[in-house]
């Protein structure tokens, strides 16, 4: 029996779509190619370096020898077949596009909003440009990652987006932090 | 109890980012082992003021487990290393 998937955001209802943006601006991306890459046992360092050479990818420290691919460039599948030539038997590429959530936050007061809940040192000496970690976000697991000067890219497990929307406004409410969907 | 934890991979972080599992001195009986024997080993456990060794998982990080040495009393760290190289070390 054919089923048919349709393809819903997990924040479709919760998150209208682009007005004017505040100075701080939580945006909900709607469309990205995520990947996670897990490098066999040995070939981390050849691995790493394949990945950094490539610059139509970011790559998102997540653990040892597993990272996140992010791309706003590519689709899912085209980007999954191209790590999977990339990489070969160095590494299992799993796609997870539909499984996570990506947000952007920017503005002056990025940091500010996300020192109330999480834990690592933000400032820009310590968490550079291009810097990304595993850390927990009030009770959420979130990969962050500083993508420009004042912008943090987040990405996040589908199923606790919701909820990290609501901390994440409620964090972002003594800065009027706006939030819309990612033109 | 210490409040950070330096992770060999992602650096300082705070305790809520851990999950503790207890003692990793702990060897694994040989399965013929007495009854006792396995009773110590799964029930039994020192509860030492000072210096202890525990298997510690970076859950909302790297989710490696780690084995962190630290002071019950002091809240002091010693030492955090990955478990995979604690294993190795100690020839499990």
């Amino acid at each position: 029996m054919p089923h048919q998937f349709q393809e819903r955001h997990a924040l479709e209802e919760l998150v209208s779509m682009n007005a004017a943006a505040a100075a701080d601006h939580l945006a909900v991306v709607a469309r990205q190619a995520i990947v996670v890459v897990l490098a066999a046992e040995g070939q981390e360092a050849s691995v790493a370096a394949l990945l950094t050479a490539d610059e139509e990818i970011s790559v998102r420290f997540s653990a040892p020898g597993e990272w996140l691919v992010v791309t706003g460039l590519q689709t899912p599948e085209l980007l999954q077949q191209s790590l999977a030539a990339l990489l070969r038997e160095t590494a299992h590429c799993v796609d997870q596009s539909h499984g996570r959530v990506l947000l952007r936050l920017s503005g002056a007061n990025s940091r500010a909003i996300l020192a109330k809940g999480i834990g690592i040192d933000l400032h820009p000496s310590a968490f550079v440009i291009g810097s990304s970690a595993n850390v927990l976000c009030g009770h959420i697991s979130i990969n962050l990652a500083l993508v420009d000067k004042n912008s943090f890219e987040i990405v996040v497990m589908r199923s606790f987006a919701e909820s990290l929307l609501h901390d994440l406004c409620e964090m972002g409410r003594a800065f009027d932090l706006s939030v819309f969907f990612a033109p | 109890m210490a409040s950070l934890i330096p992770c060999p991979h992602c650096g300082v972080r705070p305790k809520e980012e851990f999950a503790i599992r207890g003692d990793a001195s702990l060897v694994r009986p040989d399965p013929e082992s007495s009854d006792e024997t396995w009773n110590d080993y799964v029930h039994i456990r020192a509860n030492p003021r000072g210096r202890y060794r525990e298997h510690w998982q970076h859950v909302a990080g790297c989710r490696r487990w780690l084995v962190v040495e630290r002071d019950t009393f002091t809240h002091e760290v010693f030492s955090v290393t990955d478990g995979s190289v604690r294993a190795w070390e100690i020839g499990r």
